[in-house]
């Protein structure tokens, strides 16, 4: 269980204060909507440890995640943009997702089984600027299962996808999310996408989070 | 300021470039104080060259230098914005490659064309059977190879910002059917005016430390300035403390200038490429533009082409034949090659300290060291240099290879950290998040991101530092000796022996040297890397 009470935190300068609690459950999908400029990113960042709360608890399974730095945060993020390096191939970023000590037999399988799993094949070698906006997220899904985190941050990745894609993908994320246990929070202003992923929604409005 | 949880966590990055930058401000502390120490010597005699008036006319000359230098090099950036012709990217390279051009080379140039017995004169004297006086010796030669250089470096610059307009606002100026000139004072100067103050700050600072040019072209004390009187009093008259001296009001006006032009935004040694205009002036407007450009291409091109038809004649064999030459570029290429190696490695540490940590002091404390030679340029550099070798007790002549490989990595440092501090400062900025969330390690990042994403301008500084090394005379002026010469050092001395054919032949081999470096380096360090990758 993610559970976070109290967050406290305000941008220099901005007059908003943001006091956030919530609560996400694993092996399901957990949805924050809001109007745009409510705060919903700054939410991610909170959790993914790139912005510091005044005040509150954040925890995974009893577990304080606050005085961690984000890269020993036991999170996977997935953006709009910015996914991948876009001058690397798919395999290099795909390789970025294991620990650089990995047998390179060890990491051949793995990335061929993770590519499996998101239902992609014959892009190893392509440079990530090459690839259509739904290879870009089923890369970054293939490395999101490569690096085995139990929490996937999601900040409006379905938003640059045409309708087709986009149906697929949030499909893939429902399904990886049951399958692998994930705590998955999904930051969105779609509510179709809200509506076919999320057991569990909270609206973001004044810097507070009210259940829906 | 940068959020600070987005950058990964370097501590041993930060550490490495505030080490650079330490032992680079040590190393001009004690260069500073080699001088210093001879100046405050009191037994010093007041120098023999009346002070005052070699401030007013260097000042002059690098102040005019600079406004006509911005003038041509705005008119020549709208020129380029505007035109597309076949061979345009050749022309733009050819502005582009203005600032690795050794000014002697330029003032070389100037001469074969404008000289007495130069192309003008000669083509002149056969259609009318009188010379042309042409008064290139003094100021105006002196302004006009500035312009040639400085106008080209400057051209390039506001190119990249002409480039840089918004697609949108070019179509709402242009449904507004906006007049040429409307056009350029609504749309372009606004992107212009930013940038022109830190550029006169730094193309006044090229021109007052000038040194291989006044030396060629100055025509005598009339028109000497602060640099060259330095080298006389060194060289010439023996002078050491007169030198000293001079060197610290040059370097009192420089840090001043330094000082001022702080508080301009930068200029960026990025540049990108223009994309097909939809929008293009028409008549007189359009006329302009191609005589602007032709008289460019012809200011700057002609000097070159006539360096090359001269020298590349029959003459260079006998030049190639004697030793002194491969002596001379052999030490050229292992100073070029050793202090563009040494650039950047001090580049890399103090780009990749200072994007590591979002504490504005720190940064400008790392970043600030790499900048001294626009404070303490060749000459000055050099004879600190020297004087610090001789208080050791060393012979000059044993260490001139270490010091003039040295003393030309800072020369070229400002240039390559301006180059590659942007784009480590970018990916930093734009990647950092990702790089954080994957938990990438220090050297991960570097190969994995930084490397290939700067691969190219890592050739470009490379590129950069081996040109400026090698065209270098200010500092091999000090340093050479019989045994221990360089091509410029060559060069200059064939043409002190009034051996014009050899120096001509030796500048057509430097030209060629130099353009081959500075285009092939970029492409041989990206194709590598793209091939590792």
């Amino acid at each position: 269980m993610l559970q976070a009470e109290h967050l406290i935190f305000q941008h220099p300068g901005a007059a908003r204060r943001f006091d956030l609690s919530f609560t996400a459950s694993p092996g399901e999908v957990t949805a924050i909507s809001g109007q745009s400029g409510a705060g919903k990113s700054t939410l991610l960042d909170l959790v993914a440890g790139f912005l510091v709360p005044v005040s509150g608890t954040l925890t995974l399974a009893g577990r304080d995640l606050l005085p961690l730095p984000p890269e020993q945060r036991p999170v996977s993020i997935l953006l709009q943009s910015e996914t991948l390096f876009d001058h690397l191939t798919a395999a290099r970023n795909l390789e970025l997702g294991l620990a650089p000590a990995t047998a390179r037999a060890e990491r051949d399988r793995l990335i061929a089984a993770a590519l499996d799993e998101v239902g992609l094949s014959g892009v190893l070698n392509q440079r990530a600027a090459t690839l259509s906006g739904g290879e870009k997220q089923r890369v970054a899904l293939a490395r999101t299962l490569l690096r085995n985190r139990p929490v996937l941050l999601l900040d409006e990745p379905f938003s640059a996808l045409d309708d087709e894609t986009r149906a697929t993908i949030r499909t893939l994320v429902k399904s990886l999310t049951e399958r692998h246990g994930w705590i998955t929070l999904l930051v969105s202003h779609h509510l179709d996408d809200i509506e076919a992923l999320a057991r569990r929604r909270y609206r973001l409005v004044d810097g507070k989070l009210t259940e829906a | 300021m940068t959020n600070p949880r987005i950058l990964p966590d370097r501590p041993l990055r930060t550490l490495s470039g505030a080490a650079v930058a330490l032992a680079i401000a040590a190393l001009v502390a004690m260069v500073l104080w080699a001088i210093f120490t001879t100046a405050s010597d009191s037994t010093a005699q007041p120098p023999r060259v009346d002070v005052w008036h070699l401030v007013a006319m260097t000042t002059i000359q690098a102040g005019l230098s600079t406004v006509l230098s911005l003038l041509v090099g705005v008119a020549l950036a709208w020129a380029l914005n505007r035109l597309r012709f076949p061979g345009r990217d050749l022309v733009v390279g050819l502005f582009a490659s203005a600032i690795v051009t050794p000014g002697l080379i330029v003032a070389f140039g100037l001469l074969a064309v404008w000289g007495r017995a130069g192309w003008i004169n000669q083509a002149a004297l056969a259609l009318t059977g009188h010379p042309l006086e042409i008064p290139l010796f003094g100021l105006g030669g002196i302004l006009a190879a500035h312009v040639i250089l400085d106008a080209s470096f400057a051209a390039r610059i506001l190119l990249a910002r002409l480039d840089a307009i918004p697609a949108a606002r070019l179509k709402t100026g242009q449904s507004l059917a906006l007049t040429a000139w409307q056009r350029f004072t609504v749309i372009d100067w606004p992107m212009l005016r930013g940038s022109l103050p830190g550029l006169a700050a730094i193309i006044f600072l090229l021109a007052f430390t000038s040194f291989p040019i006044v030396l060629l072209l100055g025509g005598g004390p009339a028109n000497q300035t602060m640099e060259v009187a330095i080298y006389s009093a060194v060289r010439l008259d023996f002078d050491l403390k007169g030198a000293v001296q001079l060197a610290l009001v040059q370097i009192a006006i420089c840090s001043a200038v330094i000082v001022a032009a702080a508080a301009f935004a930068p200029i960026s040694a990025a540049t990108g490429a223009s994309t097909e205009p939809r929008w293009r002036d028409r008549g007189p407007a359009r006329l302009l533009q191609r005589g602007v450009l032709v008289a460019s291409v012809l200011g700057f091109g002609l000097p070159l082409l006539a360096i090359l038809v001269n020298g590349l004649g029959p003459g260079v064999l006998d030049v190639m034949a004697r030793g002194s030459f491969w002596s001379a570029l052999g030490s050229s290429l292992l100073i070029g090659t050793g202090s563009a190696l040494l650039t950047l490695l001090l580049a890399l540490g103090i780009g990749l300290g200072r994007a590591a940590t979002p504490r504005p002091s720190l940064r400008t404390g790392i970043g600030a060291p790499a900048y001294a030679y626009l404070a303490v340029p060749a000459v000055v550099l050099s004879l600190g240099a020297f004087l610090l070798v001789r208080n050791a007790g060393l012979v000059p002549e044993t260490a001139a290879p270490a010091v003039v490989l040295c003393a030309n990595a800072l020369l070229s440092l400002p240039f390559a950290l301006a180059t590659l501090a942007p784009p480590l400062d970018a990916i930093v900025r734009q990647r950092g998040r990702l790089i954080r969330s994957l938990g990438l390690g220090g050297w991960q990042q570097f190969q994995a991101v930084e490397w290939p994403l700067i691969s190219r301008d890592v050739g470009v500084v490379l590129a950069l530092s081996f040109c400026f090394s090698l065209g270098d005379l200010g500092v091999i002026a000090l340093f050479g000796t019989q045994d221990f010469v360089t091509l410029p050092l060559l060069m200059y001395r064939a043409l002190g022996a009034y051996r014009t054919n050899d120096a001509a032949a030796i500048a057509a081999l430097m030209l060629v040297i130099t353009i081959a470096a500075f285009v092939l380096l970029p492409k041989l360090v990206g194709r590598l890397t793209d091939a590792a990758s």
